[in-house]
């Protein structure tokens, strides 16, 4: 395998603790980077403001997942358990009063679909699962899960220079500032 | 919500109390309503309107009180909760919680007529009975319970439940449920109004709170679901349901979060509260709103259907009356505009954090929750009132009276101006947040 033509992931930017990071944090979202993310040991509460993240569209999904669910539910117990072969017990009609019946399929299969289109609605929108990332190429980054906290900010952003966004890096405080080369292995 | 950092400079020492001029003029209104609408109401609870004034207005009061004691408890329950729960977000608005449970010691006062004899002859079918199995009993010597079983009107269903349902022991409840519940919430309130003028307040308050508030919870969830057994269930005494205390407390505890949401905005828009509630904090109330609406529905629906499925006459007869002539309409509009409408109306994140939108959600619920209360307690007046009146003659009977909604109005009006008098007061008589306890600040920057 030839690994001579690398292609530049981004840099990827040391801070001494939580708060440096918070603010950090703060001051990238401020110069208006779009393609960052911050990497912590532990969650750091209010990270996801500082770092200027919207909302997800995840609950527009689920909800009419859940949606899905119930009209299904109701549909396929209707059909069943009134049109093709009526259901009596004990006298009760078998018609649209009949709904109470089918409640708990409605609650159930409105429950398994919301749940679905949240799991597989997540993948989607992160792009999991996957091999590998090329963030895994840097030499510290597996300090991420003991006691380092990093800024990265990728290549693909447009306001990303080689000199420039490392001096920024710089200037926020960052320290070990690495360029992080995707080597494709 | 800006990232302004609320610190102790932004909390006054002395803290916020709710200037008494500027609510004057609602207290004396409230007053003389209520002070008016009682003397309107006790002759026409004492029977000076005639027998038919009397049994409809007797479920026209049992309703005016009911609906109010459940607001009542249902602050009870928010300050028990964020108590036991040792909670941090709520600390600014547990003055509220605090004072909208503190009414329900004061609940004593409208829940009095229902004492009366002649009150109950209409309201509650088993306590005639027992009076007159306890007169026959009287010759023998032997108490209603021998009456109810060897009496000319022999009732099987009450001689078996006598150790519970009797004279005697129905009124012990009644009025111990008040002192038992008040003390807890007087108590609880007294802890927290102590602090405010404590130079050196620490945290011992706090832990004496949430060590009593964990004998409190029993105690408000025994009283309020044999409160709602004795005064509500009991209008027909042979009805059985284990979901009934659940059913009350779930309406009780939504509509109290209503209230109490009602209170900050207004007292946020009077100037009151601004550094230490805010968007966070509707937020937090909306979200629990929105859980007990779902919880409502599930225990409602839960009682409804194990009902449906089992069809025991026993059973279902709470049902089968409420579904009948214009009932069913009502037990529709309760599925739709109790859960359907309010779950879709409280789903959107950024709608709960709108105050305008909160008030006008906190409204409607309320309603829906005076109609969930009148799908209770009304559907019964029609046939206890008419059935005491005429006798032996079922051609009278009838599921409605009336001119009763006249009655309903008189006594809502009645007992509402009496809480919200109450509640005005407990609100004026202490600072409108613990400026003083020490998670004050965590609460005032509370982030979700």
């Amino acid at each position: 395998m030839s690994s001579s033509v690398k292609r530049v992931y981004g840099y990827l930017a040391e801070f001494e603790s939580a708060s440096a990071l918070y603010k950090a944090a703060e001051k990238v979202r401020d110069a208006g980077f779009r393609k960052w993310d911050c990497y912590t040991p532990y969650p750091v509460h209010g990270l996801d403001d500082a770092m200027g993240i919207k909302r997800s569209i995840l609950p527009y999904f689920v909800f009419f997942g859940g949606l899905t669910g119930l009209t299904t539910a109701f549909i396929l117990s209707y059909v069943t358990q009134v049109g093709i072969y009526p259901t009596v017990v004990q006298g009760k009609p078998a018609n649209i009063f009949t709904v109470p019946a089918f409640f708990p399929i409605m609650f159930e299969l409105t429950v398994l679909f919301s749940g679905f289109t949240t799991l597989f609605g997540f993948l989607g929108l992160t792009q999991l699962p996957r091999w590998n990332h090329p963030i895994f190429a840097s030499r510290q980054i597996h300090r991420a899960t003991d006691d380092g906290y990093f800024i990265e900010i990728e290549a693909r952003d447009p306001k990303f220079s080689a000199e420039g966004t490392r001096g920024f890096l710089d200037e926020i405080g960052g320290g070990n500032i690495e360029l992080v080369e995707d080597d494709g292995t | 919500m800006a990232h302004h950092l609320v610190t102790s400079a932004d909390i006054p020492e002395e803290g916020e109390r709710l200037d008494a001029g500027r609510l004057k003029k609602i207290r004396t209104i409230c007053l003389a309503v209520a002070v008016g609408g009682g003397l309107l109401s006790a002759p026409a609870l004492f029977g000076l309107f005639g027998q038919g004034v009397q049994g409809s207005f007797s479920f026209s009061w049992l309703y005016g009180f009911f609906f109010f004691a459940t607001l009542a408890m249902g602050g009870c329950f928010w300050t028990l909760l964020h108590n036991v729960s040792n909670s941090g977000w709520g600390v600014s608005v547990r003055r509220v919680m605090e004072n909208v449970g503190f009414v329900f010691p004061w609940m004593f006062i409208p829940m009095l007529p229902l004492l009366l004899p002649e009150v109950q002859k209409f309201l509650f079918e088993w306590m005639p009975k027992h009076r007159e199995a306890a007169e026959y009993a009287a010759r023998y010597g032997e108490s209603a319970k021998y009456g109810l079983h060897h009496g000319p009107k022999t009732d099987h269903l009450l001689y078996v439940k006598y150790w519970y349902l009797n004279l005697d022991f129905w009124y012990v409840r009644m009025v111990a449920y008040f002192p038992l519940l008040g003390f807890t919430i007087y108590f609880l309130r007294k802890l927290s109004v102590d602090q405010d003028s404590d130079p050196n307040p620490g945290t011992s308050r706090l832990k004496r709170a949430r060590w009593h508030s964990c004998w409190g919870v029993p105690v408000f969830a025994v009283v309020l679901t044999f409160l709602a057994i004795d005064v509500v269930k009991t209008l027909d005494y042979k009805w059985f349901s284990t979901m009934w205390g659940v059913y009350v407390f779930a309406g009780s505890a939504l509509n109290a979060m209503a209230v109490i949401i009602l209170i900050t905005i207004a007292l946020r828009r009077m100037g009151y509260l601004k550094n230490v509630v805010g968007p966070e904090h509707d937020h937090l109330m909306g979200k629990l709103v929105f859980a007990f609406t779902v919880f409502w529905a599930y225990i409602s629906f839960d009682q409804y259907f194990l009902y449906w499925y089992a069809n025991i006459t026993e059973e279902t007869r709470y049902f089968i009356l409420r579904n009948t002539a214009g009932w069913n309409y009502v037990s529709v509009v309760l599925v739709f505009g109790h859960f359907v409408a309010p779950f879709l109306l409280l789903i959107r994140q950024d709608l709960k954090r709108r105050n305008g939108y909160m008030i006008v959600i906190a409204c409607y619920l309320l309603f829906m929750h005076m109609i969930d209360l009148y799908h209770m307690i009304m559907p019964e007046r029609g046939p206890s009132v008419t059935k005491v009146l005429h006798p032996g003659n079922p051609d009278s009977w009838s599921l409605w009276l009336n001119m009763s909604g006249v009655g309903d109005v008189v006594a809502f009006m009645t007992v509402g101006c009496f809480f919200v008098y109450i509640l005005l007061r407990n609100l004026g008589s202490a600072a409108l947040y613990p400026h003083r306890d020490p998670r004050i600040l965590e609460s005032a920057n509370v982030h979700n």
